[in-house]
């Protein structure tokens, strides 16, 4: 497919003949620019690239970023989750160019220690995956959620997770998945929270060591997270009411910050010992709530991941060897997964690598290649932008008057069916 | 382009007329996806944070910035401001899409569907339009209806709504339980200082409207010195009201409204019943 591409087809003279246009054509018609994106903390330069492509577009198709799923490029599916500036975002809804100087974590960023991260590992476990396709949205989605709370109720990660379809499993895996990873992680705080007192707490009585701890307990969620006063689509779930105080008198601790139970300020585990000493007794136990049954989640193996660590000098181990795909070979000659290094991060600045695998040699892709200057980025038909984006099919941009219906909905005598 | 403060905007906007200005792209991408539209350059407003808050000004009134994104209009503050205009923005479309999506996109989008638009129709509220050099106030329902609509190189800068520190709903018919598009919406808000309820009908038609007949005569039925309460029966009169005067016979029928001869069309009988319901629980909810 690639070799025999018209392009290289033509012979030298007509490529010339046809640069002399091209540029005028790609300047004024299919405006390009270049950038560069800050993908799981590394630099990604993207050169010439048609300002009207989006983020999931580059990600997929020019940085090989192929996690976030295109589904439908209308932002309904949530396939394409990713997030920019620690915001849970529609990747096919991004201009790629403006997300330049944003910091953009992808779900390749979740499983950048090698294995699933503990949210990717318990969809997996409670059956939130039967195709796949809607998973890396989904897995974003709810990194997200537990990122700004912690303890979310079955309606909030119901809210949360509303913008991500999935069309085989039904949602019941992946709401417990959410209550699975809260419970881990809360069991891990706990317990890390529980050796902080212990440390502290030594020379003084044990007894006592639980008194104290009382006051410095947050309550059972973090500061920033949304609060639904009012559940407008799920009428019949009684709204948790009584954690919003909780809310407001937020601790500041764990926001945006990722893993933030386990600075010490975070939630106590509602199902470990009472005495707060105990190691994380693994239960997690989704108990009494709609009959889920999480199962034993072993938090010694799914200790969440905290950094990205570091990559080998030569990059031959760059690829995310994302579990359960052992099979994934890198493409030849590309970039590794997780991007080039930033410049003063300690780690050998590669330098080599080529921008953009499979465009220039067109090596990755089997897909049409994109440098084609009259070929738009998503293969749809050109039409030409009249000034200031009114759209293309002639409907006038800021509301056509409304032939029998004035301003202010008063009607004209001839239309007046009220009476 | 991504200028940092509204000036450099307005005046990018000027340099490049052709420029398209997105705010949360989440209107424009679905287009640019779809094909619909080829921006020749893009101004990006997301990182003018003088417009992503709102401020105070004598009278009672609120000045929203137009890049105040559905999540914030959410949160409890601002629900305690305007809680009409933080129920729209709760249910404009799911989490990754009321993110980043903003209250001057919803407006300059001007969807039939656009859920703040029947609010700002009962606020009665207008807007600061600004280019390089020069501003103009504008009411809401005049840039909606075309009236007077945003111009090449304009840039909706602020949303004036009045405070009215008194119960407002915003109720909204879905095609499904998830986030979708209005199939018909509903704000109410009342006014006390002005003894008015005003109310405004979404997504039936290109515009908001408002059934002025329908507010005036319920306003007289309310006992605004006392416990604001009203008899059952004047709630559900005003919901048929308010439907038979946003809902015309013809809606939805093969051709223009003229062709239809013999009463409403069924999709009329339909909407009405809906937007009747709509209106009858916010004006219950609103004196509850
Ligand atoms: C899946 C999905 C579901 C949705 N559901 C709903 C819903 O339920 N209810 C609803 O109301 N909307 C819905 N929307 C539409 C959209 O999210 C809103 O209209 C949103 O408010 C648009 O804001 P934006 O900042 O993304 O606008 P953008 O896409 O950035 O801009 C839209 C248009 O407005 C212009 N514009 C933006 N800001 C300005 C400004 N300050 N001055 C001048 N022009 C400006 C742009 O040039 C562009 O033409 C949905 C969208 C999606 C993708
Ligand atoms: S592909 Fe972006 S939401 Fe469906
Ligand atoms: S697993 Fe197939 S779409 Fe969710």
């Amino acid at each position: 497919m690639t070799t025999d591409h018209p392009i290289e087809a033509l012979d030298a003279g007509l490529l010339d003949h046809a640069h002399d246009h091209a540029p005028q054509v790609s300047r004024e018609l299919r405006p390009t620019t270049s950038y560069t994106l800050r993908v799981n903390g590394f630099e990604r330069p993207v050169t010439d690239a048609w300002i009207g492509e989006s983020l999931l577009y580059v990600l997929r198709e020019r940085l090989g970023l192929a996690g976030a799923k295109d589904g439908c490029e209308q932002g309904e599916c949530g396939a394409c989750s990713v997030q920019v500036d620690g915001q849970l975002v529609a990747g096919c809804l991004v201009p790629a160019a403006l997300a330049q100087d944003s910091e953009i974590n992808t779900v390749e960023g979740l499983s950048a220690g090698g294995g699933a991260s503990d949210v990717q590992q318990a969809l997996a476990e409670s059956g939130a995956v039967q195709c796949g396709y809607c998973v890396p949205g989904l897995a974003m989605a709810v990194h997200d959620l537990l990122q700004r709370n912690h303890r979310p109720t079955e309606v909030e990660a119901r809210q949360a997770l509303c913008g991500n379809l999935c069309r085989c499993t039904g949602y019941r895996g992946a709401l417990a998945a959410v209550q699975t990873v809260a419970d881990a992680r809360a069991a891990v705080a706990g317990a890390a929270e529980a050796a902080a007192e212990e440390a502290a707490a030594a020379p003084a009585d044990r007894a006592a060591a639980p008194a104290a701890a009382a006051p410095a307990d947050p309550g059972p969620q973090t500061a920033d997270l949304p609060v639904y006063t009012e559940d407008t689509w799920i009428e019949h779930v009684p709204q948790p009411r009584t954690e919003e105080a909780g809310t407001t008198a937020g601790t500041g601790a764990g926001v945006g910050t990722g893993y933030g139970t386990q600075d010490g300020h975070g939630t106590p585990d509602r199902h470990s010992a009472p005495d707060g000493h105990g190691a994380p007794d693994g239960r997690g136990g989704y108990d009494g709530q709609g009959g889920y049954d999480s199962g034993v989640y072993d938090t010694t193996v799914l200790a969440p991941v905290r950094d990205v660590p570091p990559q080998q000098a030569d990059g031959s181990t760059g690829f995310y060897p994302a579990q359960g795909y052992p099979e994934q070979q890198p493409y030849p000659g590309a970039t590794p997964a997780h991007g080039t290094y930033l410049p003063g991060t300690g780690y050998p600045d590669q330098g080599g690598y080529p921008q953009q695998p499979g465009y220039d040699t067109a090596s990755a892709y089997d897909g049409p290649v994109y440098e084609t200057p009259a070929t738009p980025a998503h293969g749809t038909p050109y039409v030409p932008a009249p000034p200031h984006g009114v759209p293309a099919e002639g409907t006038a941009q800021a509301g056509v008057p409304y032939g029998a219906t004035p301003a202010h909905g008063i009607r004209l005598p001839e239309d007046d069916h009220a009476s | 382009m991504l200028p940092a403060s509204l000036d450099e905007a307005v005046e990018a906007l000027a340099a490049h007329p052709a420029a398209v200005p997105v705010a949360g792209a989440t209107d424009l991408m679905e287009a640019v996806n779809a094909g619909r539209l080829r921006p020749a350059s893009l101004v990006g407003l997301g990182r003018i944070t003088e417009l992503r808050g709102w401020r105070y000004e004598d009278g009672g009134t609120a000045v929203l910035g137009a890049g105040l994104t559905h999540a914030r209009m959410d949160r409890p503050d601002f629900a305690a401001l305007i809680p009409a205009l933080a129920d729209a923005a709760r249910t404009a479309g799911p989490p990754q899409v009321r993110n980043v999506g903003t209250l001057g996109g919803n407006i300059a989008t001007a969807a039939p569907a656009g859920d703040t638009l029947p609010v700002l129709a009962a606020l009665e509220a207008s807007v600061t339009l600004a280019r390089a050099g020069a501003t103009r106030e504008v009411p809401v329902s005049h840039l909606l209806t075309g009236l007077d609509p945003l111009r090449p190189g304009e840039l909706l800068t602020w949303v004036r709504v009045p405070l009215l520190h008194a119960p407002q709903v915003f109720l909204k018919a879905t095609g499904r339980s998830g986030p979708a598009r209005a199939t018909a919406s509903v704000a109410l808000v009342l006014d006390p200082a002005r003894r008015a309820v005003r109310c405004a009908v979404g997504a039936v038609a290109p515009v908001p409207l408002r059934p002025l007949e329908a507010e005036a005569w319920v306003a007289g039925c309310i006992d605004w010195d006392g416990s604001r309460e009203i008899d059952p029966a004047a709630t559900a009169a005003f919901g048929e009201y308010v439907a038979a005067a946003c809902v015309p016979d013809g809606y939805g029928a093969e051709g223009a409204w003229e062709a239809v001869t013999e009463g409403p069309s069924a999709a009329a009988v339909r909407l009405r019943r809906t937007v009747a319901v709509l209106a009858r629980r916010a004006l219950g909810r609103a004196l509850k």
